[in-house]
């Protein structure tokens, strides 16, 4: 099997539209072990929506934001496995006015915020783990992005973390490549999740992308971009390291929704 | 002896979220309850758990009143039950 005996940890699981809990369910299918994460009142929903994955997994509270939780989540994966071979970081958080169109109208503590939740903790989570990974051989560390090159309706200091993100993704891969970790970033097309349904004006970026997407995009299927996020925690991507990978129906690549041919 | 469905989300409110009960009424909001997105997300698994009956984000979205979410559950088959 594709993830047989992987140790995964595996952070924003908050209800099953979540693309972590797709990833967390196909984990366990492909033969992985699994523990989950969740934050504050999260961190209660993350325990119930975790009792229906195939095998309910552990679920260890981790804000990003608390070092004393970092500190304790290295401790239980060390007591617990010794190693960890994967881990997926699903975390991102902005303050309202952060989005939704007043990009030029956003106060500096509210874009910290986002940065600090969206991209900072990249880093921190990775840096957490660096030596369960290395005890694992390496592992992978896989992040969740959406397209950071081109400016979004709605996305706007989202955006500006996301852009942060694929930077960072790229200095973790360059730090922890040595110890044979890989990194990398998977950037969905938009799902209808709870945290995109957040995100006043996220439906004009929704809209348009089935149609631009050469092989088509459900926003309601988180599958595809899951099974891509297994793909890169597999051992089948041993060479690819700071890299975006795109799963997003093809509409990274595409100018303009294209008809059909006639 | 069996309760409504009404008494059974009332219930899971109180219990769970801690709502004052003299807080619910049919026409309460769930923003007057004080439920923000992420409650509405709890409330929709545990009303799940507890009557079986799923509702969906959209649908959750959709809810205005206690009454609404009360009336969709009972259309969508959920029972008094024991409790």
């Amino acid at each position: 099997m594709l993830l047989a005996d992987k140790r995964l940890v595996i952070t924003g699981v908050l209800n099953e539209q979540s693309i972590a809990f797709s990833v967390a369910r196909l984990a366990q299918e492909a033969g992985a072990q699994v523990v989950l994460t969740g934050f504050g009142r999260g961190l209660r929903i993350t325990e119930r929506i975790a009792r229906r994955l195939p095998d309910p997994p552990p679920v260890l509270e981790l804000d990003v934001t608390e070092p004393a939780h970092h500190r304790a989540l290295a401790a239980d994966l060390e007591e617990r496995w010794g190693a960890v071979d994967g881990v997926v970081h699903a975390v991102a958080f902005a303050p309202e006015t952060a989005l939704g169109g007043d990009f030029l109208d956003t106060s500096w503590d509210d874009v910290a915020t986002a940065l600090r939740v969206s991209t900072y903790s990249f880093a921190e989570l990775s840096a957490t783990l660096t030596p369960l990974l290395r005890a694992a051989g390496g592992g992978s560390v896989v992040g969740l992005d959406f397209d950071a090159t081109r400016a979004w309706p709605a996305y706007d200091w989202m955006g500006v973390a996301k852009a942060g993100l694929e930077a960072t993704a790229r200095y973790v891969a360059r730090d922890l490549g040595p110890q044979g970790t890989r990194v990398n970033l998977v950037a969905a097309g938009p799902l209808r999740t709870v945290a995109a349904k957040g995100i006043e004006g996220f439906a004009d970026i929704e809209r348009s992308w089935g149609e631009q997407a050469p092989l088509g995009w459900d926003v309601t299927d988180a599958e595809p971009v899951a099974r891509t996020v297994c793909a890169l925690l597999s051992d089948w991507l041993p060479a690819t390291t700071g890299m975006v990978v795109h799963a997003d129906g093809g509409a990274h690549a595409i100018g303009a929704p294209t008809p059909p041919a006639s | 002896m069996s309760s409504t469905v009404y008494e059974r989300v009332s219930t899971i409110l109180v219990e769970n979220f801690g709502v004052e009960a003299d807080k619910i009424s049919a026409d309460a909001t769930f923003e007057d309850l004080d439920l923000d997105s992420l409650d509405l997300v709890e409330f929709s698994l545990a009303a799940e758990e507890e009557l079986g009956v799923r509702i969906e984000d959209e649908e959750a979205e959709a809810l205005g009143t206690l009454g609404d979410a009360v009336k969709l559950l009972e259309d969508k088959g959920a029972t008094p039950g024991e409790g």
